[in-house]
C-alpha cells in the first residue's frame, strides 16, 4: 500500500519521483473525447462546394473555348450564362448556413489575406461582377438588350479575368477545408485544392456538353467537351486514389466505413468510371450524353458531401487530432 | 507582454469553483446535469459557453492494488495562442487581439460562419447554438450598440479572458475564485518566469514528469498566453503534443489549387486547339 505522502509531491520532500512512468504507455487519451469540434456545416455548404466549383469552371471554360468561330463562340456562351445563373444562386446558398445571416456583409468589413474564407468572398464578388459584365455583353450579342451594351464582352477581356477568377473561385474552397485542424483535410492540403478543381472542370464540361446536346449543337464541340471531362476525371481519379494511400490512418474517415463506400460508389465508380464507360458506348444518342453528365454531376455533389462528413468524423478521432499533420 | 493564465495542475485540487465562476460572471447557460461516469467529469470539454473545465485523470500507480491511485486536474481554457488558428481564420475581423494581448471574439461582430470552430488546433471555440441565447456585456469600450450588449446565439464563443474585468483593473473570474492558486494571472513573462522555477522545483522534489505546456514552444502556434503546467504526457489532459497553425496550409494549398488550374486549362488548350470550323 503506498502512502499518500509518496503519491502527493506537494505533500512530501519525497514525491514518487525514480522517474518510472506511471502509467501503462498504453493508456492514451481523455476517456476517448474528442479534441477537436466538429465543423457545423450542413447542406448548404456542400451544395455551394459543388455548385461554386461548377461556376468557377464554366468561367475557366469560357476562357478556355474563346469566341474564335461560331461553334467555340456558342460553347463560350452557355459557359457564361452558366456563370451568371450560379452566381447569382451561390451567395444566398453561402448567406444561409450563416448563425447570424443578416451579419453576412460583415464579410467585407476587412480585407484579410490570411483568411482564406475572407478571401474567397472577395473573390466571389468579383467573379460575379465580371460574369455579370460577361452576361449584359452576351445578352446584347444575343439581342435581348441594346447593340452598344455589346462593349461588355464577350471579349478577351471579359473571358480572362472570368477564367482567372473562376480557377481561384474552384480552386479556394479546398485551400479553405485544408487550413484548419481537421486532420482528414489538413493531410490533404497538396490533394484536396486538386482534386476538387478537377471534379469542378469535369462538372463544368459534362453540363456543357449536355446543353450543347439540348440544342443540338456541334458535334465536333461536344466530343471535345467529352475529351476534357473524361482528362478531368481521370486526373480527379489518379489524385483521389494517391490520396488515399498517402494519408494513411489520417484518410480513414474518408476512405472506410460509410463515407468510403459512398465515395467508391457514387464518385469513383457511377460518376468517373461509369460516366468513361458509358461516353465510350458505340452508340449516338443524346440520351448518352445526358446520362453521362448527370453522372458526372452526381459524382462531383457527393464528392464534396463526403468531404464535409469525413471532415466531422476526423473532428471526433482523438488519435488522429493528438499527431496533427503538419 | 500581455496578461495571461499559468495553470499549474499540480496545484488543483479539482474543486470547479472556476467553472461556476466563468459561468456566474459571464452568465453562460448551464451545461445540463449529465452524469458521465468519467471520474468526477461531468462537463467533459470547454464549448461555446464552457469556458473553463476541469479534467479529471485518475491513473493506477501500483500495479499490485488497483484501489491506489494517483489524480491529474487540470482546469482547461482557452490558450490565447500567439498564433491563433481562430483568429487568422475569421473571415470578417470579429476575433481579434486586444490590448491585453488576448485572442477576443467581438459578439457584434461576429456572423457566425463557423470557420473559427474547426480552425482551433485545441478544439476550444465553437458555435453557440440559437435558443442558448446570452446576455453579454462585452461592449466595454463605450459603445452602446444593443447588440454588443445583447447576443443571442448563432455567434461563436470561448474564453474572453473576462476582458471586461481586465478593463477595470479586477482578475478573470476564474483566478479570482481558484482556492489554491492554481489558476494564476497576471503578465504573461512573469508568469513565465514563476512557472519555470515552479518546475524546477517539483523535478528536484522528484516529479520527474513535470513540464510546462506553452512556453519556449517551436510549434506554428508558438507560445500560449494561457500556458500549463503538467505533470504527465499532454494526451493525458487531451491536448495535441505538437499543436499545428492551420494557416501553414494556404501556401501549399494555394500553389497546389494554382498547378491544378494551369494544368487543366493547358489540357483544354490542347483539346480545343486545332481550330477552323469544319
Amino acid at each position: 500500500m503506498t502512502a499518500l505522502r509518496d503519491i502527493s509531491p506537494d505533500a512530501s520532500g519525497r514525491g514518487v519521483g525514480d522517474g518510472a512512468p506511471l502509467v501503462p504507455a498504453a493508456v492514451v487519451g481523455y476517456y476517448d473525447q474528442p479534441l477537436l469540434k466538429r465543423p457545423h456545416w450542413e447542406a448548404s455548404v456542400k451544395i455551394y462546394l459543388f455548385l461554386g466549383g461548377i461556376m468557377g469552371c464554366s468561367g475557366l471554360l469560357a476562357m478556355i473555348v474563346g469566341d474564335g468561330d461560331p461553334e467555340r463562340a456558342r460553347v463560350a456562351r452557355n459557359a457564361r450564362y452558366t456563370s451568371i445563373v450560379l452566381a447569382t444562386v451561390c451567395p444566398p446558398v453561402l448567406i444561409s448556413h450563416l448563425g447570424r445571416p443578416e451579419r453576412f456583409l460583415n464579410m467585407m468589413r476587412v480585407f484579410k489575406t490570411k483568411s482564406v474564407m475572407n478571401m474567397g468572398v472577395w473573390g466571389l464578388l468579383a467573379f460575379s461582377g465580371v460574369a455579370g459584365a460577361g452576361a449584359v455583353g452576351q445578352l446584347a450579342r444575343d439581342g435581348f438588350l441594346p447593340r452598344w451594351m455589346r462593349i461588355l464582352g464577350p471579349t478577351w477581356a471579359v473571358n480572362v479575368p472570368l477564367g482567372l477568377l473562376g480557377a481561384f473561385i474552384s480552386g479556394y474552397t479546398g485551400v479553405l477545408l485544408s487550413a484548419t485542424a481537421i486532420p482528414v483535410w489538413g493531410v490533404g492540403k497538396r490533394h484536396i485544392p486538386a482534386f476538387s478543381l478537377c471534379s469542378g472542370v469535369a462538372g463544368a464540361s459534362s453540363l456543357a456538353s449536355a446543353l450543347l446536346v439540348l440544342q443540338g449543337g456541334s458535334e465536333r464541340m461536344q466530343h471535345k467537351l467529352v475529351a476534357l471531362e473524361r482528362v478531368a476525371a481521370t486526373a480527379e481519379f489518379a489524385l483521389l486514389q494517391h490520396f488515399r494511400a498517402y494519408a494513411g490512418d489520417f484518410g480513414t474517415p474518408m476512405f472506410a466505413g460509410k463515407q468510403g463506400k459512398r465515395l467508391s460508389t457514387w464518385t469513383m465508380a457511377i460518376g468517373i468510371l461509369g460516366a468513361t464507360a458509358i461516353e465510350a458506348l458505340p452508340v449516338r444518342s443524346k440520351w448518352k450524353s445526358l446520362l453521362s453528365a448527370a453522372m458526372t454531376l452526381t459524382g462531383g455533389y457527393v464528392l464534396r458531401d463526403v468531404l464535409i462528413e469525413a471532415g466531422k468524423d476526423s473532428a471526433d478521432d482523438p488519435k488522429a487530432a493528438f499527431r496533427q499533420p503538419e | 507582454m500581455g496578461n495571461g493564465f499559468f495553470t499549474d495542475t499540480t496545484l488543483c485540487i479539482g474543486c470547479k469553483a472556476c467553472e461556476v465562476a466563468c459561468k456566474q460572471w459571464n452568465q453562460l447557460p448551464s451545461d445540463g446535469y449529465e452524469f458521465t461516469a468519467n471520474s468526477y467529469d461531468n462537463t467533459m470539454a470547454l464549448g461555446a459557453t464552457t469556458w473553463r473545465h476541469v479534467a479529471f485523470v485518475e491513473q493506477p500507480v501500483d500495479e499490485h492494488d488497483p484501489t491506489v491511485n494517483r489524480w491529474l486536474m487540470m482546469s482547461d481554457v482557452c490558450k490565447h495562442c500567439t498564433n491563433a488558428g481562430c483568429l487568422e481564420a475569421c473571415p470578417t475581423g470579429a476575433i481579434m487581439r486586444n490590448e491585453f494581448d488576448d485572442v477576443f471574439i467581438q459578439p457584434d461582430i461576429c456572423n457566425g460562419c463557423g470557420y473559427c470552430v474547426p480552425s482551433c488546433p485545441f478544439g476550444v471555440v465553437d458555435l453557440i447554438p440559437h435558443q442558448h441565447g446570452i446576455a453579454t456585456t462585452f461592449a466595454t469600450d463605450g459603445r452602446t450598440n444593443d447588440d454588443a450588449v445583447q447576443s443571442h446565439g448563432g455567434i461563436a464563443g470561448k474564453c474572453t479572458l473576462c476582458y471586461d474585468r481586465q478593463k477595470v483593473g479586477f482578475d478573470p473570474a476564474c483566478a479570482k475564485a481558484c482556492p489554491t492558486e492554481s489558476i494564476q494571472f497576471g503578465d504573461v513573462d512573469e508568469l513565465k518566469d514563476r512557472a519555470r522555477k515552479r518546475v524546477e522545483q517539483l523535478q528536484a522534489r522528484g516529479v520527474a514528469g513535470a513540464r510546462l505546456y506553452g512556453v519556449d514552444e517551436t510549434t506554428s502556434v508558438g507560445d500560449l498566453n494561457a500556458f500549463f503546467l503538467l505533470t504527465d504526457t499532454p494526451d493525458k489532459y487531451n491536448l495535441p503534443e505538437r499543436p499545428v497553425l492551420p494557416s501553414t496550409r494556404q501556401r501549399p494549398g494555394y500553389t497546389s489549387a494554382a498547378l491544378a488550374a494551369g494544368a487543366l486549362a493547358l489540357a483544354g488548350f490542347a483539346i480545343f486547339a486545332n481550330g477552323k470550323t469544319e
